[in-house]
């Protein structure tokens, strides 16, 4: 049996009043890939952002319920957001590299958070970092050029290697392909499926296929309401619910 | 005919030019039965021959008025009867020049006839030119605008032809700004020049004291000033690093403040409020500095146990920063807020506090703008005049000490321009001079700041 990393628990989000989610409760399990899907405006985003309280910087939300991260309540009040996003990355939908050379944007997470003691070591943890968002061997030689002179796909691994940097325990990852084309969404998949064996990965997709080929589970999201959760082969070849078939046969969308 | 009676025909034709142009290409288009029609929309044809009607009556309009005055000159010499012109004493612009002063209808008793009869013809000659001229080009637009009617036809793009004169109006539009200020340049440029032929540059740009008192009368003693105009210089440099030490950290840190923190509600009434601070006329700003906050200080220096002036740099200077602090909140709000939300969500998710992510993400991808602001903010402070005026005097004192009396350059420009002065006497000169050197210290202020802000974009963007 799988263990749990995040347990969210009637969780339900308001924008002002309006609701965007309805009593969410749902497991992701540690290091697999947990895709969520749905058609657009049905709330996968809010869903992933309530993870790492990245919703605290949107003035009009609001969130009832609890989510437990190793059984640990993320929104008791003791706690400082600003470590748990430490502990949970994050990858945008668009590529969103800062202003900096691609060095100081890897480098960004560890020096705010002071993870090394010396240059040496920060060179270390940001070629490392590199490797493991397999952009190292296309920038080696060009680490001081500034992140948003790379190619979308590439930006979008920059920002994966940034998250990875401050060696997260999960990353969120919100449709990170939509904005790349086929090709840099292949090597972006690969590179998901390599990650997944060191961090707990939630990944947004508006393509069935993509959730198909990355993740383990798969979760289907309807207007504000989880429809239907399992096992990713499972949900594609035997829905339980009639929502779910309709989704993915293009019914509804 | 009259400017108004110009202006209101004028209008009239137009709109006569425009819908008539456009309502030919129309019936144009409606002949064709089959076969292609107008390559341009209609509309397109009335504002093609719309211009052709404008652009001759712009250009004759103002090269007559460039002119006017030597031609009507010319006009009233030939008219005036030479044996006059010969015994008149003087030289015959003189001549003209009363003329022209005279009012025909209203003269000095005893002003002499030939005199009036001329200042009669001039009146007249005024109107009627100017009713030929008027009547001249919109005669000649007429004929342009009738000629740009036959090159409706298929063959003819409207649309692109139009393009084409928009872009020049453009060009013409900046080539007139641009020509404006070479002529401030050369103007100064010569009158400097005359200055320096009385008073050698390097006295002027290295002397240490200024005191331009030149005598009025060839035989007064002290008749020579002195030009030396580091005091001012320095003078200058002294107020304008006060003001930026009060407006740098406020402005930038209210603009933090109104970008980052503040709801949009509270956004949106103090921002206007810190912009009517630079509303505030300037004069205002200084007798606020000389009645409330130069005697303020000089209070606060006695109770400490020295005396100062009331008059003092740092009066003036501080009052200054108050007064620019808006230039710099309210631009480098602007381009912070311009900072994509995803620049600060993705240091967000890296665990970032939000002051972590104002200072090493927000500030430097909006480096450039606040520079810009800054730069903006210092060419205020250095132009300023009023306030230094009443609240810092106008004694050149060669000091770096903020509780002295000190001088800025545009202060004395000013005060060497007031008063009755011959025009080309060192001490109206030396303004010019001031002015020239002030002039290439902010070009080359705003050429190094424009480097900083290349070197970062091409690091950054
Ligand atoms: N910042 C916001 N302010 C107000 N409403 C929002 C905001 N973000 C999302 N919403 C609303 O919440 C609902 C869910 O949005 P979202 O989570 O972005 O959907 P998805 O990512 O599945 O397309 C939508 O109806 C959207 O209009
Ligand atoms: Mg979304």
């Amino acid at each position: 049996m799988e263990k749990t990393k995040i347990e969210s628990k009637k969780i339900s989000v308001f924008y002002g009043d309006k609701k965007a989610l309805s009593g969410i409760s749902l497991d992701i399990p540690e290091k697999r890939v947990t895709s969520l899907i749905g058609p657009s405006g049905c709330g996968k985003s809010t869903f992933l952002r309530c993870l790492n309280r990245m919703n605290d910087t949107i003035d009009i939300c609001r969130i009832e319920g609890k989510i437990l991260v190793d059984g640990e309540d993320i929104y008791d009040r003791k706690l400082d957001p600003v470590l748990l996003r430490a502990r949970i990355g994050m990858v945008f939908q668009k590529p969103n590299p800062f202003p900096k050379s691609i060095f100081d944007n890897v480098a960004y997470g560890p020096k705010i958070h002071g993870l090394t003691n010396s240059k040496d070591e920060l060179s270390e943890l940001v070629e490392s970092s590199l490797k493991k968002a397999g952009l190292f061997n296309e920038v080696k030689d060009r680490l001081n050029e500034p992140g948003t002179s790379l190619s979308g796909g590439q930006q979008q691994r920059l920002c994966i290697a940034r998250a990875i940097a401050v060696s997260p325990e999960v990353i969120l990852m919100d449709e990170p392909c939509s904005a790349l084309d086929p090709i840099a969404t292949a090597v972006i998949e690969e590179l998901i499926d390599e990650i997944s064996k060191n961090f707990t990965i939630v990944i947004v997709t508006h393509s069935m296929q993509q959730a198909a080929r990355v993740s383990n589970q798969t979760a289907f999201f309807h207007m504000g309401n989880l429809i239907e959760v399992g096992k990713t082969d499972e949900v594609f070849s035997m829905p339980k619910e009639k929502k779910t078939q309709d989704y993915i046969t293009g019914k509804i969308g | 005919m009259g400017f108004w009676s110009f202006l209101i025909i004028f209008c009239f034709i137009s709109f006569y030019v425009y819908w008539y142009s456009s309502t030919k290409a129309l019936k144009f288009n409606a002949n064709i039965k089959n076969g292609s029609k107008l390559p341009s929309l209609p509309s397109y044809y009335g504002t093609y021959s719309f211009f052709w009607l404008i652009l001759p009556i712009f250009l004759i309009l103002v090269t007559w008025f460039f002119f006017k005055p030597f031609f009507l000159d010319i006009l009233l010499i030939k008219k005036i009867p030479s044996d006059f012109l010969t015994t008149f004493e003087g030289n015959p612009d003189m001549l003209v020049d009363t003329i022209k002063a005279t009012n025909p209808e209203k003269f000095f008793p005893g002003t002499n006839p030939v005199i009036i009869e001329s200042a009669k013809y001039f009146q007249n000659l005024k109107i009627i030119s100017d009713s030929y001229v008027y009547i001249g080009t919109l005669l000649l637009g007429l004929i342009f605008s009738t000629f740009s009617l036959r090159k409706i036809s298929v063959a003819f793009r409207a649309r692109q032809a139009v393009e084409k004169t928009n872009v020049n109006l453009l060009i013409l539009c900046s080539t007139i700004a641009i020509i404006t200020t070479i002529g401030i340049i050369f103007s100064l440029i010569f009158e400097a020049l005359r200055f320096f032929e009385k008073v050698p540059i390097f006295d002027f740009l290295l002397g240490i004291t200024w005191s331009p008192q030149t005598a009025i009368r060839e035989d007064q003693v002290a008749s020579e000033g002195l030009f030396g105009a580091i005091p001012i210089f320095t003078g200058t440099l002294l107020i304008t690093l006060i003001a930026m030490a009060v407006a740098i950290p406020i402005g930038l840190l209210s603009a933090i403040y109104l970008s980052e923190y503040a709801k949009p509600k509270i956004r949106a009434t103090i921002k206007p409020i810190l912009e009517i601070l630079a509303g505030v006329p300037t004069v205002v700003y200084g007798f606020f500095a000389a009645i409330t906050v130069g005697p303020f200080l000089k209070e606060i220096a006695l109770f400490f146990g020295f005396s100062i002036a009331s008059e003092s740099a740092l009066a003036a200077g501080g009052v200054m920063g108050i007064m620019i602090i808006p230039f710099i909140s309210s631009l480098s709000d602007d381009v912070m807020s311009a900072v994509p939300q995803s620049m600060r969500d993705g240091s967000y998710a890296v665990g970032a506090t939000k002051s972590e992510t104002i200072k090493q993400v927000v500030l430097p991808a909006a480096l450039p703008g606040v520079v810009a602001a800054i730069l903006l903010a210092v060419s205020r402070a250095i132009g300023e005049t009023m306030i230094v005026v009443m609240a810092a005097g106008i004694s050149a004192n060669l000091t770096m000490n903020p509780f002295e009396s000190v001088t800025t350059v545009t202060v004395q420009i000013v005060t060497l321009l007031v008063g009755d002065q011959e025009f080309d006497s060192a001490k109206t000169l030396a303004a010019f001079a001031l002015g020239i050197t002030l002039f290439f210290l902010t070009l080359f202020l705003n050429l190094i700041a424009l480097k900083i802000v290349r070197k970062y974009r091409e690091k950054y963007e």
